[in-house]
């Protein structure tokens, strides 16, 4: 121990007496370091602990994904389960203590104060136990609230108590309205339970004997929890046999989805959120490599510059280990320092990231109250930093035990001569730090271009002069559909005569409002049977007033846009857009064709398809348009809609009189999501533009750290020439010469680099295309553009080593040892 | 008595080009227990290769070398390392001594690579301090010291393990007379107090020191003889 404590004291003062060259390995690591801790604790966040559930790993997530006939899967692929489906599974599993489901739902909550609409959740009666939480105040749910009739009965969420309710601790077996319904208070959560994400309140689940039947309408999210001992593959296996059975027992249903039993951490993160962590995880270790590579560089010099210290170490008894020790810790050191600073930086990128996300958005971001830098990204940080100063400072140690101690020792020996090992070793480091840059810089460029390739699809929309809000009609209150439609065209009349606001729309769907969140329905085409039974023909199902599409400037391709005279009385008329002409009616003009939403002998009424629009983007999630049907608001009025302002000026400053003209049809309505719609986009696409974002600066890092990489390696290769420049002037070698042979050298590390790095950054771009919309894997500004950047800053690094080799004094120069 | 160091047929040879390059041809010598020893010769001559060799520094040589012995010529690297520790001291003609490293620090580390305990350390320093008259030297770095503090301190640092064999090359070329002479004055006092010494030196006056002089030439012993006018 005592004989470590000397290493670190001599580690300590070497690195203090090579203050430049530490503070550049210390800022290369802390910069590497810093990104990974950052990453770490979103990692930690998004992957470890996205539920706030002790038990989330006993879990198990029962979702289906539809398939196509091939197999393939399209669509979400987190598709929700019908009540029957759900009701056989708790009689059948056996892999599971518990089985419970739970549903998306919205409540305005009426009465003193304000109307509110809150997030909420119907859950089975046996959900809190199923995921092992107690509530503060209260109790849970009873058998008994699954009944229809029996279940006005809410628990509240712990925020949502504190805010509408002052934190009232008699707040249980009160009696508050809910949509225009008496419901009663019987529990409050523990602060900090939100589960399901971003849920506020809790309502039972109940089915009536309809629905108890019901197969083909999916709505419920299915959580079963694993009995003791048991393991999730045996789980997952049960559940597939079952789902297996089932879909012989009901092809017409069933066929087309396939279960898909995930782990609770897998469903609640999200596909894409794991694949975009990984994705930055990824990027922020090839960052670190390109540091510890450029550390490993100036080791190498340092190294070589100490042959003669360590020829007498040796001298004096020192064993290779101990050599290697001395060494090692001295890296270590290094790297402990940059991940001092590196905790700095991270700190940096948490705040900016926690920062910028926008708290409407924030809240629907499993794990994202967790983000912090807790005591496991201080371990992380730890074991990367003394990971870091192993893999940088391993080489040059090891490399040393070459060098041969006798010459070394002797007076006439030249001393510090490099061996021709030690400069391959430095050459494959920066060509290594060149392929790796490249690599990175790529997929930030591709990246940002994809961004901005949705921005430019959104231009299209001048969202900025636009106002989107939502409401949700009570069921009691608006039960008939004549109410419905009077309400809209009501409210929609009104505020259309707000002056400046130019025109009103209606529409169910925002497109990438709400994550873009427009799930896709089966629907028939009139004398036409599916190719194969249980093949889904599916699309969005929008209904819309007849001005959406002109205030959305949605072109029409062909026949009529729905009108106002496409009411309950006159024949049941849709549009569609392109892609399900293209796709369904490939060959032949869908005007005139019949289509019903659902099965052939669902309850819904044949509609005519009258006109053909262009198709639009609802999430950017999906590389390609989605299929859309659009019906008039009018025939079929929905319970649940948002409201579209086209509007002169600033959209935000018309939302008083647009409060007014709703509150003036229905006082009790609250407004919700009241946004602009460039705001609705920008909160849609917030996650892609914080990876591409972060991808940019770790490009931008990558391409500092290995042009100093370069510049490193071609300064010490010039100081290392010297005496053979020297000669080479002496000899006649003129200036130009000179700076020939340096850039010669330096470039031609660069170009082998690159030539690796190109078809590495490809294969990531391929991958890159595959999960994002406006990225082309064959993209000439990534593919030609950024190289060219790089090599032009290679270059540079190149050139100023050489420029200092061309200013050599050449008797001087002969005079260098 | 058994020869501390014994050699039979020792060469050592650089191949380059496809062409042999001798180095040391049939070296055969026995040293005693005790002995002080010089090599001399011209540049190029393979005094100092041979001085490696006996110093366990080099490995590459063909033939059979014993010390104290142990065949040297069939330990491995690690063993060899160990043999060396134990028993070898060094002194250089540029000092060698680690710049970072304070006249204290720089004596404590064949004691550090000896894994002698810390408290031992700091009181076998304090007393080769003490009888080589540098204690108030101690926390001095080697830059602030003279020439021939410094080889003193190298001398120190060769002799605080109590080595049986000491290894000079060229330990007074970069000194003045004066200071050259302290050296060997040194060395013939540890010389007396029982430590055999090899030393490589150009100067007659040094090798008046040792009880032997051994010519090389061209990798050849090309003589050997006793020193009938040494230095008492």
């Amino acid at each position: 121990m005592g004989t470590i404590g000397q290493d670190i004291r001599f580690g300590v003062r070497m690195l203090a007496k090579h203050r430049l060259t530490t503070v550049v390995c210390v800022a290369a690591l802390a910069l590497g370091i810093g990104a990974n801790t950052a990453m770490f604790s979103l990692a930690e966040a998004f992957l470890l602990h996205p539920v706030p559930l002790e038990n989330a790993n006993r879990i198990v997530a029962l979702v289906y994904s539809p398939v196509g006939a091939n197999g393939t899967s399209f669509g979400q692929d987190q598709s929700p389960v019908a009540p029957a489906t759900y009701l056989d599974w708790k009689k059948e599993a056996h892999s599971f203590d518990e089985i419970t489901a739970y549903a998306w739902d919205e409540l305005n909550l009426t009465g003193n104060p304000a109307p509110q609409k809150v997030q909420a959740f119907k859950v089975s009666a046996n959900f809190f136990e199923t995921v092992q939480v107690q509530p503060q105040l209260g109790r849970m749910f009873l058998a008994e609230e699954e009944e229809p009739g029996k279940d006005q009965e809410i628990i509240l969420g712990h925020a949502l108590w504190e805010q509408r309710y002052a934190s009232d601790p008699h707040v249980v077996g009160k009696n508050i309205k809910v949509g225009g319904k008496s419901f009663t208070i019987v529990g409050v959560m523990a602060k900090g339970f939100d589960f399901p994400k971003p849920a506020e309140a809790w309502i039972p689940l109940s089915f009536d004997a309809k629905e108890r039947l019901q197969r083909d309408s999916r709505w419920l999210f299915v959580l079963g929890r694993l009995k003791p001992g048991v393991p999730f593959t045996l789980g997952a296996a049960e559940m597939q046999s079952i789902a297996q059975r089932q879909t012989e027992a009901y092809p017409d249903t069933n066929k087309g989805f396939r279960l898909y039993p995930r782990p609770l951490e897998e469903f609640a993160t999200g596909d894409l959120t794991r694949q975009y962590t990984f994705l930055l995880l990824g990027a922020v270790g090839f960052v670190l490599l390109i540091a510890c590579a450029d550390v490993a560089n100036v080791q190498f010099a340092r190294v070589t510059g100490r042959q003669k210290e360590l020829a007498v170490r040796t001298a004096m008894g020192a064993s290779r280990s101990r050599i290697i020790r001395q060494l090692l810790i001295e890296s270590i050191l290094l790297s402990l320092a940059g991940a001092a600073f590196g905790l700095v930086i991270a700190q940096w990128w948490v705040y900016l990231i926690l920062n910028h996300m926008p708290p409407e958005v924030a809240r629907f971001i499993a794990g994202w109250n967790t983000i912090s830098l807790d005591a496991n990204a201080f371990l992380f940080t730890l074991a990367i930093a003394v990971a870091s100063g192993i893999v940088s400072g391993i080489a040059p140690s090891w490399l040393h035990s070459d060098t041969q101690i006798s010459e070394t020792l002797k007076e006439s020996g030249r001393g510090a001569s490099t061996g021709p090992s030690r400069h391959r070793l430095r050459s494959v480091l920066v060509v290594a730090e060149i392929a790796l840059a490249l690599v990175l810089l790529v997929g930030a460029g591709l990246l940002v271009k994809g961004f901005r390739a949705l921005i430019v699809v959104h231009e299209n929309y001048h969202p900025e002069s636009v106002l989107t809000l939502t409401l949700s009609l009570p069921e009691d209150q608006y039960r008939q559909k004549p109410g419905r439609a009077a309400f809209y065209a009501q409210t929609l009349e009104r505020l259309a005569a707000i002056p400046r606001i130019q025109s009103a729309a209606l529409a169910t769907y925002v497109p990438y409002a709400n994550g873009g969140g427009a799930g896709v329905t089966p629907f028939t085409i009139e004398g036409r049977a599916p190719e194969e039974r249980g093949e889904a023909i599916s699309s969005i199902v929008e209904t819309v007033s007849p001005n959406y599409f002109r205030l959305m400037n949605i072109g029409l391709r062909g026949g009529r846009e729905l009108n106002e005279s496409d009411a309950d009385a006159t024949v049941p008329v849709a549009d569609i857009s392109r892609l399900v002409a293209t796709r369904y009616f490939p060959g032949e003009n869908p005007i005139g064709r019949k289509i019903k939403i659902g099965k052939v002998d669902s309850e819904g009424a044949w509609m005519t398809i009258v006109g053909i629009v262009d198709d639009i983007h609802y999430t950017w999630i999906n590389k390609q348009e989605l299929p859309t049907i659009y019906r008039s608001y009018r025939q079929a009025p929905p319970f649940y809609g948002s409201l579209i302002l086209r509007a002169e000026g600033n959209p935000i400053t018309f939302v008083p009189a647009v409060r007014s003209a709703v509150a003036a049809v229905d006082p009790d309505l609250p407004l919700f999501d009241v946004l602009p719609f460039d705001k609705v986009i920008t909160d849609s696409i917030v996650g892609l533009a914080y990876v591409a974002a972060m991808m940019a600066i770790l490009g931008l890092i990558a391409l500092v750290l290995a042009s100093v990489g370069i510049y490193g390696v071609m300064s010490y290769s010039v100081g290392e020439r010297t005496h053979e420049i020297g000669v080479r002037m002496a000899m006649g070698a003129t200036s130009k010469d000179v700076l020939r042979l340096i850039l010669r050298n330096g470039m031609s590390l660069t170009i082998v680099g690159m030539a690796i790095g190109l078809p590495l950054a490809l294969g990531f771009a391929y991958l890159l295309s595959s999960l994002l919309f406006g990225v082309k894997a064959a993209d000439p500004f990534a593919f030609l553009g950024l190289p060219l950047l790089l090599a032009g800053v290679a270059t540079v690094a190149c050139y100023l080593p050489a420029r200092r080799a061309v200013r050599l004094d050449p008797l001087a120069a002969l005079r260098y040892e | 008595m058994e020869p501390l160091i014994q050699m039979r047929n020792l060469e050592k040879v650089y191949e380059a080009g496809g062409s042999k390059f001798y180095v040391l041809r049939r070296i055969s010598l026995d040293i005693q227990p005790g002995e002080f020893v010089t090599f001399m010769g011209p540049s190029g001559a393979g005094k100092s290769t041979l001085l490696s060799i006996i110093g366990m520094l080099d490995g590459s040589w063909t033939g059979e070398y014993y010390f104290n012995g142990e065949p040297v010529h069939r330990l491995n690297v690690k063993k060899r390392n160990e043999l060396h520790k134990a028993n070898i001291g060094f002194v250089f003609q540029s000092y060698h001594l680690i710049d970072n490293l304070t006249v204290f620090e720089n004596l404590e580390i064949p004691l550090s690579y000896k894994n002698v305990p810390h408290k031992e350390r700091v009181s076998l320093v304090c007393d080769i301090l003490d009888r080589f008259n540098i204690v108030g030297k101690k926390d001095l770095f080697p830059n602030q010291l003279s020439g021939g503090q410094q080889q003193l301190v190298g001398v120190a640092r060769a002799v605080i393990q109590s080595p049986k064999l000491i290894l000079a090359d060229e330990p007074t070329g970069n000194l003045h007379s004066a200071q050259g002479e302290e050296i060997m004055e040194l060395f013939r006092k540890l010389n007396e107090a029982g430590t055999s010494i090899i030393q490589v030196t150009h100067s007659e006056r040094n090798a008046a020191y040792s009880h032997r002089v051994i010519q090389l030439k061209d990798g050849w012993v090309v003589s050997e003889t006793s020193n009938a006018a040494r230095v008492v």
